[in-house]
């Protein structure tokens, strides 16, 4: 994310908030706040723990934004952040997840699947499987980031990311097939 | 079943969440949890008990130092001894005059 010729860059509104400059802080977090909303949102089950999920991360960040050397851009750091504290808060609620039950949702194999029915049968079938099988499948089916870009986010290897979201395709199946034939 | 999956998939991805209602104030809420973590800091020395194994490995390391060394020679004694001795066979042979 590029910033207005008009506006700080990224680096200096870093190097302000080291400084002690809250605002300068709030400034970046307002730029990325959005691209924190949008990764979190496939992984958070409603309006607040989708909340705490981006405070926790920005907090993280906040926190390490002196250890950001400025080698590669502060998005794919923050990124990995945001991707690390998703990955932290699926496996802190992976029990309750699987309290999702999928009563009266049949999963129809007609050709147009209701948005919001196929949102609830996905986070049914996304609900059994583990933190990183979950977290494999999201990124590369849902925000469709390649497996490269993937393996930097998680800090797995690249083939990790592959058997992990090999292994997620095939629960997810069968998850679907045991509703389907309910 | 193969096929099905990639119609959740891809009508999953269509769909983006709304997230406006809790952008909105985010800034002011994360900013306002950070003075509160910042108010909440403890002090320095809640942390001291973190660095008693440190002591207690310099208080045994010092022990067995002592222990051990307290056979050595002791230099400034000998020095000292020493002195006297060439100074009471000097005095007693007459070689100091």
């Amino acid at each position: 994310m590029s910033a207005h010729p008009d506006e700080p860059t990224d680096e200096r509104l870093i190097q302000a908030t080291l400084t002690g400059d809250d605002g300068a802080f709030a400034a970046l977090v307002g730029r990325y706040k959005s691209r924190a909303f949008s990764i979190a949102g496939r992984f958070a089950r409603n309006d607040y723990e989708l909340d705490d999920i981006c405070q926790d991360a920005f907090i993280r960040v906040y926190h390490n934004l002196a250890k950001f050397r400025g080698e590669a851009p502060f998005e794919h750091w923050f990124s990995r952040i945001v991707v690390r504290t998703c990955y932290d808060a699926l496996r802190k609620t992976q029990r309750d997840r699987k309290n999702v039950s999928l009563d009266g949702i049949d999963i129809g194999a007609e050709d147009n699947v209701n948005a919001e029915r196929a949102r609830e049968v996905l986070d049914f079938a996304l609900a059994r499987l583990s933190a990183e099988e979950r977290l494999a499948i999201t990124l590369l089916e849902l925000e469709e980031i390649s497996v490269r870009d993937v393996a930097a986010l998680t800090g797995w290897s690249e083939s990790n990311v592959k058997v992990r979201a090999h292994r997620a395709r095939n629960a997810l199946k069968r998850v679907l097939e045991a509703s389907h034939e309910r | 079943m193969s096929d099905n999956l990639d119609k959740l998939f891809k009508v999953a991805r269509a769909m983006k969440r709304d997230t406006s209602r809790v952008e909105f104030g985010f800034e002011t809420r994360l900013l306002a949890r950070l003075r509160i973590e910042r108010a909440q800091a403890a002090p320095w020395f809640a942390f001291a008990w973190k660095l008693v194994p440190a002591f207690a490995a310099i208080a045994v390391a010092l022990g067995v130092w002592n222990f051990t060394g307290a056979t050595a020679v002791d230099l400034p004694t000998a020095i000292v001894g020493n002195t006297e001795d060439t100074v009471l066979v000097s005095y007693l042979t007459g070689d100091s005059q």
